[in-house]
């Protein structure tokens, strides 16, 4: 794991949740709020006097006792008093909303007006309600946008080490926020569970996750006094970590990105007291962008028992068809599934990659080890969350297959909510699954790629049509081996039950939104 | 040539864009046969016009030109049959189309009165015919494989999969390679008799040999042009005033050159792209360097030939190649000219940062997107002007497309084997550029691959666009600007209003490995180096 850090300017600007997933705080909340239209910042204010953000500073050092993040959607942003002119700074993703139909459709999540079957029954439950702007068309053969029964316009995640101090605190801000004439209208407990002494937490299925993240960089602009926002040990870091290395820009707004400019990000109008930065390209507009960063959620339920009893069912299978296999049972389905080990470990021809001090090797690609995917299967969750330099066709492209892949990079922080759930168990129809969080500065080229280009795509790696079996709707996964491949039936597993882009604004955006 | 692939573009009557677009939108609803599962969804069009691959109709607004209505035919073999089946399915359609768009100004007036007339059943192919516009640069990603074939493979897949899939008695499962392939290869030959039958080469050999002849002749051809001042050079001024004007001229561009080969601003972009490397891989530099001796002997052989057969005794044959050397030394100054000319209007050249997109307009294109795992784009851009500009369109898509020809055989630009039909076009006396593409995955996925993958190319082709992100040297910068450059692409696209692919589930990559396995099967024996790369695919 390396330890990169931001610059103590860039850092004191920033919410912690980028720089940091609040690994030592294990118990968590995440309150999902409705405001009310023209409310201003005033709740904001009040809320954040009760529980400050916690900036990317404050992170890495003590224990803080608690950790908090806020972030908005579109029609969030709109209550609080931004204007249309403002509103249409913001990126396309985010003001039409992740339930805008087309969006759906790319998403895998919906398809002419029909929810598919890795959604939960009925259609997602929450979402920003976010309402597409009235687009004067008779081509539509589609309905009326989308509406889910909840509206979230914000979203606070708050951490703390237990459980009982989150509960506190949530009660507190609870009360506080009815007197602003905000509500909670959903909130989810989130967990951690870090593992003793190997430093990884398991999902619901129990795979690690959240192993592999993204390493930032900073190159300084030529001709730019600047230094570079990101420290590695105390260095700066201008250079790219060979496998993960990504711009700064590719998760933080105000930095050079992946296509090496200053991502766009959204402005406001100038006005007396503003404590934002000035914005070099729009004239008498502030940057409400920098150092901010759009932030993905997606609740996903998770059927426990239904897929440790599909991977048991897919063992039987491929052991009747192939009486001679060995060490094929559900274990060794639902590892090839997942594409990691159930130690954390990653999968290999023959064996697993060595741990390198203790904890899971991540710097590892697929190309040279693993290219035809006998150990990692190609159409695996992990592989396809993020293919590193596998789709090369050829050795030669390899780094520029690699480098490709980490243009599509999210940063991701992720934890479980619902309670453990062992394997052996019998179905106990307890509601579980992963709050997904995820942090980018171009949904569509990021999030979204990595979910339609990567995950849901049927073509994936000259595969034929299957997607991914882990967060997939229900099919055929190609486990590659010598001689012969076997195909594995895998079923849904796990659901959309809401979701939405937020945006997550800087310390001084915070300020900014609480003094509308 | 197995497939061809044109376009039609037809100037439409202003007042009448509507109706056309409304007409073509029709006949998209009577064709999508999508809500009824037992159908082919546009099967009608599938079937009946046994050499379709892609076809597209849509309607380019611009604001400094009328609407313009363009049919794109990407088909097995000549256009003809293609066009007759078209017009025996949807011949009265297409008329209505047709009378949306002007009448021609020049001789094709008559064949399109013919056409558009009241009541008129006279047949459509002349006049489609006489308004095609052959491609500047095209692309094929499955190249020398006919529709039939694709989709017999594709068949030929389905059955090997379900044949190694058999749930209990799996006779596959521990059998070695050979003993799948012989079994496989018992199993399908009695369903797919073709198997045993020696398949169409992709490409000949002598369609390989005419694209390797045409390229080479090109590269001639450019090579002597620029070379002419040189040799005109060489013959005005002595040998010695010659060299060493070339030597001085050389140093003073190259010292011009060096001042300006920085980036403008903020606009530098760094890749992995070496061109230093890519010349020498691609250029056969030995060749270059043998060629002047090849020259010599022959014009000696000829000289010596000329003096048997008609006595002419003169001795030409070395003046003459000192002068093809002398105006070689040349391009050691005309191309850096070139270059620097080229920069200097690079610096000086406008790109749009904002490019304007309307949302009305996308929001239409990205409702027809994205229904299947293919996707189609069509694109117009105004080409810059100027002399040089000019040049460099023309020659270079010319290069380009003969280029294309030889080296993208096997499907992959760069390291992207996305595209299933794509190409270029000039239109209105070349002022404007036309794109179309019929790809695999998403749009945005299939421009980021252009982006990390094939920025070098597609810089080349698409550079001469008005508004395209700043280029360095004609193939630096440019389309690496990834957000720009996908802004620019975005503004300049339509919506694909009709458009149907005989595959629409199989992508370059899958067509690709259904042939492998095909090719496997094919054969009686493999090498069990083959053998193993075959079962790889299965």
């Amino acid at each position: 794991m390396s330890s990169w850090k931001l610059r103590k300017d860039v850092a004191e600007d920033t919410q912690g949740l980028i720089a940091s997933g609040f690994g030592r705080l294990e118990h968590g909340m995440a309150l999902f709020l409705e405001t009310q239209p023209r409310s201003g910042g005033g709740w904001l204010k009040a809320l954040q006097d009760a529980l400050p953000a916690t900036a990317a500073i404050e992170t890495g050092g003590e224990l803080l006792p608690f950790a908090a993040s806020f972030a908005f959607t579109a029609s969030g942003m709109r209550n609080l008093g931004l204007s249309d002119e403002e509103l249409g700074s913001f990126s396309d993703p985010f003001r039409e909303g992740m339930m805008q139909e087309d969006r759906l459709r790319r998403l895998g999540d919906r398809r002419r007006s029909e929810w598919l079957d890795t959604v939960i029954e009925g259609g997602p439950v929450w979402s920003g309600n976010v309402q597409p702007e009235a687009v004067e068309d008779n081509h539509a053969d589609d309905a009326t946008p989308v509406q889910t029964t909840t509206t979230v316009h914000a979203l606070v995640l708050l951490y703390a080490q237990e459980r009982k101090s989150v509960e506190a605190k949530t009660e507190e801000i609870e009360q506080l926020l009815i007197s602003h004439d905000v509500s909670i209208v959903h909130r989810l407990a989130l967990v951690l569970d870090v593992e003793e002494g190997r430093n990884i937490s398991r999902e619901h299925f129990g795979f690690a996750d959240g192993i592999s993240q993204p390493i930032p960089f900073d190159e300084p602009r030529p001709n730019s006094t600047e230094t570079s926002a990101v420290e590695i040990d105390g260095n700066p870091a201008v250079e790219p970590d060979r496998v993960h290395g990504v711009r700064l820009g590719e998760i933080l707004l105000g930095h050079v990105n992946g296509h090496q400019e200053i991502p766009p990000g959204p402005i406001v109008r100038d006005s007396a007291d503003n404590p934002l930065p000035e914005q070099n390209e729009a004239i008498g507009f502030r940057d409400l962008g920098r150092n901010g960063s759009y932030m993905i959620v997606r609740q996903l339920h998770q059927d426990v028992a239904a897929f440790w009893n599909s991977m048991e069912e897919a063992a039987n299978t491929l052991c009747t068809q192939n009486p001679t296999a060995e060490n094929v049972d559900a274990k060794w389905v639902a590892e090839k599934v997942v594409g990691r080990g159930i130690d954390g470990r990653g999968l290999r021809p023959n064996g697993r990659i060595p741990d390198v001090d203790g904890e899971a090797d991540n710097g590892f690609l697929y190309f040279d080890e693993d290219r035809h995917g006998t150990g990692c299967p190609l159409g695996s969750h992990v592989r396809r969350s993020n293919p590193r330099d596998s789709l090369a066709p050829k050795e030669d492209m390899k780094q520029t297959l690699l480098d490709a892949a980490n243009n599509h990079r999210i940063l991701r922080r992720t934890r479980k909510y619902g309670a453990k759930f062992d394997r052996k168990q019998k179905d106990d129809g307890q509601e579980r699954g992963l709050l997904f969080i995820c942090l980018n500065t171009d949904i569509a080229r990021q999030f979204e790629f990595t979910q339609q280009t990567w995950l849901m795509n049927s073509d994936f790696s000259t595969l034929y049509e299957e997607s991914d079996p882990l967060i997939g709707p229900d099919g055929e996964m190609t486990i590659p081996a010598e001689p012969l491949r076997y195909r594995a039936k895998v079923k849904t597993f796990v659901k959309l039950v809401g979701g939405e882009y937020f945006f997550m604004p800087s310390m001084s955006g915070l300020r900014y939104l609480a003094g509308l | 040539m197995l497939q061809t692939t044109l376009s039609v573009p037809l100037d439409v009557k202003p007042e009448s864009a509507s109706r056309l677009n409304s007409l073509i939108t029709a006949f998209r609803k009577a064709e999508d046969a999508r809500d009824d599962p037992t159908a082919v969804n546009f099967g009608r069009l599938i079937e009946g016009i046994p050499t379709l691959h892609f076809f597209s109709m849509s309607v380019f607004e611009d604001s400094a030109y009328d609407p313009i209505f363009i049919l794109e035919i990407n088909c097995d073999g000549a256009p003809e049959p293609f066009l007759q089946e078209l017009d025996r399915l949807a011949g009265s359609e297409l008329r209505d189309m047709l009378r949306c768009c002007k009448e021609p100004l020049d001789g094709n007036a008559q064949l399109y009165r013919e056409v558009t007339d009241e009541g008129s059943s006279v047949p459509i192919v002349p006049y489609l015919k006489a308004m095609t516009q052959a491609p500047s640069v095209f692309h094929h990603g499955n190249r020398g494989l006919r529709r039939s074939r694709i989709i017999e493979e594709a068949a030929l897949f389905r059955d090997v999969r379900a044949e190694l899939d058999t749930p209990e008695d799996n006779p596959y499962f521990g059998s070695t390679v050979p003993e799948i392939h012989k079994r496989l290869r018992d199993q399908m030959t009695s369903k797919f008799p073709w198997l045993a039958k020696e398949p169409e080469p992709r490409i000949s050999k002598a369609e390989r040999l005419m694209d390797i002849a045409r390229l080479v002749s090109f590269a001639a051809v450019v090579l002597i042009v620029l070379s002419l001042p040189g040799v005109i050079a060489a013959l005005i001024f002595s040998k010695f005033v010659y060299i060493t004007a070339v030597i001085i001229l050389f140093f003073v561009i190259s010292y011009l050159l060096y001042r300006m080969h920085e980036p403008l601003p903020n606009t530098g972009v760094t890749t992995n792209f070496k061109l230093m490397r890519v010349i020498t891989q691609q250029i056969p530099i030995l060749f270059l360097l043998l060629s002047y001796p090849i020259i010599a002997g022959v014009l000696w052989l000829l000289q010596i030939g000329l003096r048997h057969a008609f006595g002419v005794s003169s001795q030409w044959a070395a003046p003459v190649t000192e002068i093809i050397v002398l105006g070689n030394l040349g391009l050691f100054v005309v191309i850096p000219g070139l270059v620097l000319w080229l920069r200097t209007l690079e610096l000086n050249d406008s790109s749009l940062y904002k490019a304007s997109i309307d949302p009305d307009k996308v929001a239409e294109i990205l409702e027809h997107e994205d229904w299947v795992s293919q996707n189609h784009m069509g694109s117009i851009v105004h080409v810059r002007p100027g002399v040089l500009r000019t040049l460099i369109a023309r020659f270079g898509h010319r290069g380009l497309g003969l280029l294309l020809r030889v080296k993208a055989t096997e499907g992959y630009l760069g390291s992207m084997r996305t595209v299933h039909f794509a190409h270029w076009a000039f239109l209105n006396n070349h002022s404007r550029l036309l794109f179309f593409s019929n790809f695999d995955q998403s749009w945005g996925s299939y421009l980021d691959d252009f982006i990390e993958k094939a920025h070098v190319g597609l810089t080349l082709a698409w550079g001469c666009g008005v508004g395209f992100p700043p280029t360095r040297f004609l193939i630096y910068d440019g389309a690496s600007h990834g957000r720009l450059f996908k802004n620019w692409a975005l503004a300049s696209r339509t919506v694909s209003r009709f458009w149907v692919s005989a595959y629409p589930d199989l992508s370059v990559d899958q067509i690709e490995r259904n042939f492998r396995i095909a090719s496997g099967l094919r054969k009686k024996e493999l090498s069990p180096e083959e053998a193993n790369e075959w079962a790889r695919d299965l």
